[in-house]
């Protein structure tokens, strides 16, 4: 019953906004995560008949779709990362490459794992886990990456990050204690989460707001190097003045 | 083990975007106060020289000690650790003042280097670790233990540099008489 209940609330709450992202024309501002949501909702409808009509069959959709919504919702973090860092190359450049850090990592640990029965011993949702986990890493690198640029956000790109954060880190969470048959307090938090995900997005994404524009850089763009060279002498004269200080 | 990692991920990920929410970080209106307040940082006087100094000195201690009036001494004690970590706070201020200047002056270079990037976080988060530290050492043990505690290091320090230079002077005078011989 209550599984009834987030299944048609969240198809409800996706559906009104789609039909805001579309008045308000975001959508066309951000056609990956409105392409998402959409995605989700048909996901969310073919999974609904399927449970209806087989059980069996509602198992192969289920899995497929959520893998799906896996890569899809990847993307979801590529929008945000090339729309909030369009106006910032150096930070965007960092970005990248913190990114393709945790994916080799993730890669590493994957192949480092892989005995040879790994693969066929692992069940969807051992898998699912693992490629949650690597998505929450990437965000979290994101998200430290535009803490420590200060790069300043929209009030509709933050509420996306927020939403798919928190949807994402709450599953990571979820996987890690669900059982793999029965519905328990894991399976329902599980469902919730998205729910929670959806208001957020609800409440960022109602109508479309300015995005703050960076002020004019006067540096040169080849003073990198000089700017570099200042912070490293300025930092290792405040180590030398906290030296200083105790020893005095 | 890839269980606890991947709930630590998203634990840690929970955490930082609750913050992220609830303080209003990644808000344009909040790096408009943060630069506020780091204009205002750049207009506070800096600790001069000789005051600092002070601080973590034993002379104040011994003087007051001669005294010989334990509630003056007591505060004494109290304040000097007041004024050491207000010192440390200030300090640990200026450096994440320097980052963000770094920060928000390269975000937009186009030939940003990774590299030097890592090189230079290393570089703040040693600093900020050692304020952390400073600051932790300071309400445990007051300034004046702290200062007594970093001439003993130095002291213990040049003692192990001394006795590395006599050693390394016996194996080349050793080597010397091997090769006459």
């Amino acid at each position: 019953m209550l599984s009834q209940v987030f299944w048609w609330s969240s198809i409800a709450l996706e559906i009104v906004l789609l039909v805001r992202g579309l008045s308000s024309r975001l959508a066309y501002r951000l056609p990956v995560f409105y392409g998402y949501i959409a995605f989700v909702v048909l996901q969310d409808l073919a999974r609904v008949f399927a449970f209806e009509w087989n059980p069996q069959v509602y198992r192969g959709v289920y899995w497929v779709t959520e893998f799906l919504g896996l890569a899809v919702g990847s993307l979801v973090v590529f929008e945000i990362y090339r729309v909030s860092l369009a106006a910032y190359p150096g930070a965007a450049r960092m970005a990248r490459n913190a990114l393709a850090f945790v994916f080799l990592t993730a890669l590493a640990k994957g192949l480092a794992a892989g005995s040879p029965g790994w693969q066929t011993a692992s069940t969807a949702l051992e898998i699912e886990r693992a490629l949650r986990a690597v998505q929450a890493t990437a965000i979290l690198a994101l998200v430290a990456l535009f803490m420590f640029y200060s790069i300043p956000f929209g009030r509709n790109l933050r509420g996306i990050l927020l939403g798919y954060g928190f949807f994402i880190g709450e599953r990571v969470i979820c996987l890690t204690f669900i059982p793999p048959q029965g519905h328990h307090f894991w399976f329902y938090a599980y469902s919730a989460s998205y729910i929670v995900a959806l208001g957020l997005w609800l409440s960022h994404l109602w109508s479309c707001q300015p995005t703050p524009e960076p002020k004019a850089n006067i540096k040169l763009e080849d003073g990198y190097q000089r700017i570099a060279a200042g912070t490293r002498r300025r930092l290792q004269e405040t180590r030398g003045y906290l030296r200083k200080a105790v020893r005095s | 083990m890839i269980e606890l990692w991947s709930l630590i991920a998203g634990v840690v990920l929970l955490l930082l975007l609750m913050a992220v929410a609830i303080k209003g970080w990644l808000a344009p209106r909040q790096f408009q106060e943060r630069t506020r307040a780091s204009r205002e940082l750049g207009a506070m006087e800096p600790c001069p020289e000789e005051f600092v100094s002070r601080i973590f000195s034993p002379a104040d201690r011994e003087f007051v000690r001669g005294l010989k009036a334990g509630s003056i001494e007591r505060l004494f004690e109290q304040e000097r650790k007041r004024v050491a970590l207000v010192w440390v706070h200030q300090t640990s201020a200026m450096i994440r003042k320097v980052m963000r200047e770094h920060a928000e002056a390269t975000r937009e270079s186009k030939n940003l280097e990774f590299s030097t990037e890592i090189n230079i976080l290393a570089q703040f988060l040693t600093l900020m670790a050692v304020c952390w530290i400073l600051s932790v050492a300071v309400q445990i043990g007051g300034p004046l233990w702290l200062g007594g505690l970093a001439h003993f290091g130095q002291r213990l320090s040049q003692q192990v540099t001394k006795l590395q230079e006599s050693f390394q002077a016996g194996v080349l005078a050793k080597a010397e008489r091997v090769g006459r011989a």
